[in-house]
């Protein structure tokens, strides 16, 4: 099945969906008055070497499905948008006390910690305003961007994102699939619903985008995991920091690379009920592949 | 006129508002249940169900029936503008904003969560405030819904209270006029007031006529809020506030008795509180009391 995507040029798609997605996100945040809460809003949103996965899993779920990318454009922006408002927050001094994030200096670092809690507060309302706004009515009927919306806000939510983080930080110990879920598999998730739900999927196919995005979403860190135990290895870091929050850390590097493939499989079992939509289907498939694989990166890519 | 005087005694504003904000109550204690993690929900609650006078959600719900809707349509939206009010309050008292310890007599969010879990559940609040309108509103069709949801997150967003709040921030210690004052109140306070009332008007069915005349009441009585709350300040005592007086003098913080004088900040607030009085005019004035009556009520409040 390797041989399926290996047909496919994921890196010029990707490309140029990013570059598309990076502009339209810069339209969509014009400095204005007072400037300084949207320079802190413009840092975290078009930080450079920022991959884009979640817009282009949600344009590629729409167009499978028959839809045309124009309509899933304001809500991929959007899921940067609240994705990065969950980023800004996650590395504050009271959170993850992160001093970087993407290879630059953390927000709150640069704009300051309150600056930093209000650019996220402007941002989670943003993403849901520009859906609203710039969604064009003709291509997606309003039951269906209600839908839309109810996804983002559930995905980030407190039993989202923002319960993986906060498991994170207090605990139980041993609640790194807890964590991997929430954390990582939700964005996936959504993404890919939410593309499908632009497009109009049924039901079956709804769910089955359900369980190809979450998969990826933690196939993904997983992989990260892996990678960096990998890195490390050559390199002095404060392992027992880590381990408590790395996939490796905390099950070893078999028994990950074990999930790994088995994250692998679920995502492509998951497409399966696509088939008939043919070719339509490569761009979600290689992207598994990707995940696992990390097959090529980009060249602005920190 | 007589008339018009005889309805605005009769109506029993107090009445009116303990009820609603029962309703209110009830309806914010249904809408977030304890969920896993507990931890993050119980601080949730705490903050959204800490009391006060719901005076947001009351004018949603009052907007809608005064546009002719069924309270009930506004139901979740009312309970989303609480929402909203209560997240940026739990934000604003963080440490590295205005570092405050206590609110409403009650230990703030963070000094009893952490503040990892006050940021978090502020945010969970954000956005479940979306999420609650767009599931739980029942009645109203689907556009009326998307177009509520876009004013609201425009009235809270970088062009509203964010707005207000970073204008504010950044005017800490500096000699400001009074067009920028009006900004930092229109935004930081009058925008949410604004919100509370447009999708109420939306939620009820009301025409575009009809929501812009309740937004522009909004505007005015969030501002009419402001300068009432700046007189106060220093012309009571604090026993009357039940709040320290005269914090604006000790703070040097800009205000409208500094920048008007109080003889000029009192014809101010009466001016505002006409304003907001006339766009209820050629609303049937029965359905207009509660409106009018909140108008009167922070116009003339002692504390």
């Amino acid at each position: 099945t390797s041989s399926v995507s290996a047909n496919f040029d994921l890196k010029t798609y990707w490309s140029t969906l990013r570059e598309e997605i990076n502009q339209k996100l810069d339209e969509a945040i014009p400095v204005k008055y007072p400037a300084q809460i949207y320079e802190s809003m413009r840092y975290s949103v078009l930080a450079e070497g920022a991959k884009r996965a979640p817009p282009v899993m949600c344009v590629a779920a729409c167009e499978l499905l028959g839809g045309n990318r124009l309509a899933a454009f304001p809500t991929a922006c959007a899921l940067e948008m609240v994705h990065a408002a969950s980023l800004i927050h996650d590395d504050l001094p009271c959170m993850d006390d992160d001093p970087s994030r993407r290879g630059q200096p953390s927000n709150h670092t640069v704009f300051g910690m309150d600056m930093a809690i209000l650019a996220g507060d402007a941002l989670f309302p943003l993403g849901f305003r520009h859906i609203v706004s710039h969604t064009p009515t003709n291509l997606v009927p309003e039951t269906q961007l209600l839908r839309v919306i109810n996804e983002i806000a559930r995905a980030v939510g407190s039993t989202g994102m923002a319960a993986g983080q906060f498991v994170d930080l207090e605990g139980p110990a041993n609640a790194i699939d807890f964590i991997h879920e929430k954390k990582y598999g939700e964005m996936g998730e959504c993404s890919a619903v939410c593309g499908g739900l632009l497009a109009g999927a049924n039901d079956d196919e709804i769910q089955r985008l359900r369980r190809y995005g979450r998969a990826v979403g933690i196939l993904y860190q997983v992989v990260d995991d892996l990678l960096e135990a990998k890195s490390s290895k050559t390199k002095l870091v404060d392992a027992e920091e880590k381990k408590e929050k790395s996939y490796v850390g905390a099950y070893g590097v078999e028994k990950a690379m074990k999930v790994a493939e088995d994250l692998r499989a679920e995502a492509k079992n998951a497409l399966e009920g696509f088939e008939k939509y043919g070719e339509k289907v490569l761009p979600l498939y290689s992207f598994v592949d990707y995940a696992a694989d990390r097959s090529f990166s980009f060249s602005d890519q920190v | 006129q007589l008339k018009q005087t005889h309805m605005e005694l009769s109506f029993d504003f107090k009445n009116y508002m303990l009820e609603k904000a029962d309703l209110v109550n009830q309806a914010l204690n249904d809408a977030v249940p304890v969920k896993n993690p507990p931890k993050i929900h119980e601080s949730m609650r705490y903050s959204l169900l800490a009391g006060g006078k719901r005076v947001r959600p009351v004018l949603c719900l009052a907007a809608c029936a005064l546009v002719g809707g069924e309270e009930s349509t506004a139901m979740p939206a009312a309970c989303a503008v609480e929402m909203i009010h209560t997240m940026s309050l739990m934000h604003d008292d963080l440490p590295c904003m205005d570092n405050d310890d206590f609110r409403r007599g009650k230990p703030t969010n963070h000094m009893v969560y952490g503040e990892e879990v006050a940021v978090l559940a502020g945010d969970a609040l954000l956005s479940f405030a979306f999420e609650h309108i767009a599931t739980s509103t029942k009645g109203v069709s689907s556009d009326r819904i998307l177009r509520a949801i876009g004013e609201l997150a425009k009235c809270i967003g970088s062009e509203g209270l964010v707005a207000g709040q970073v204008v504010d921030i950044c005017s800490e210690g500096a000699d400001v006029g009074v067009d920028h004052l009006e900004f930092i109140h229109l935004h930081k306070t009058a925008a949410l007031l604004e919100g509370s009332v447009v999708l109420g008007a939306i939620m009820g069915g009301g025409s575009d006529v009809e929501i812009e005349k309740l937004r522009k009441f909004a505007r005015s009585i969030g501002l009419l809020f402001q300068v009432v709350d700046d007189i106060l300040d220093v012309t009571k005592s604090s026993e009357e506030l039940g709040k320290t007086a005269g914090k604006d003098l000790v703070s040097d913080k800009t205000t409208y008795p500094k920048l008007l004088g109080i003889d000029k900040s009192r014809e101010f607030a009466e001016e505002l509180k006409e304003e907001a009085i006339e766009q209820l005019s050629e609303f049937d004035q029965r359905k207009a009391a509660p409106l009018i009556a909140l108008a009167n009520y922070i116009a003339y409040r002692q504390n």
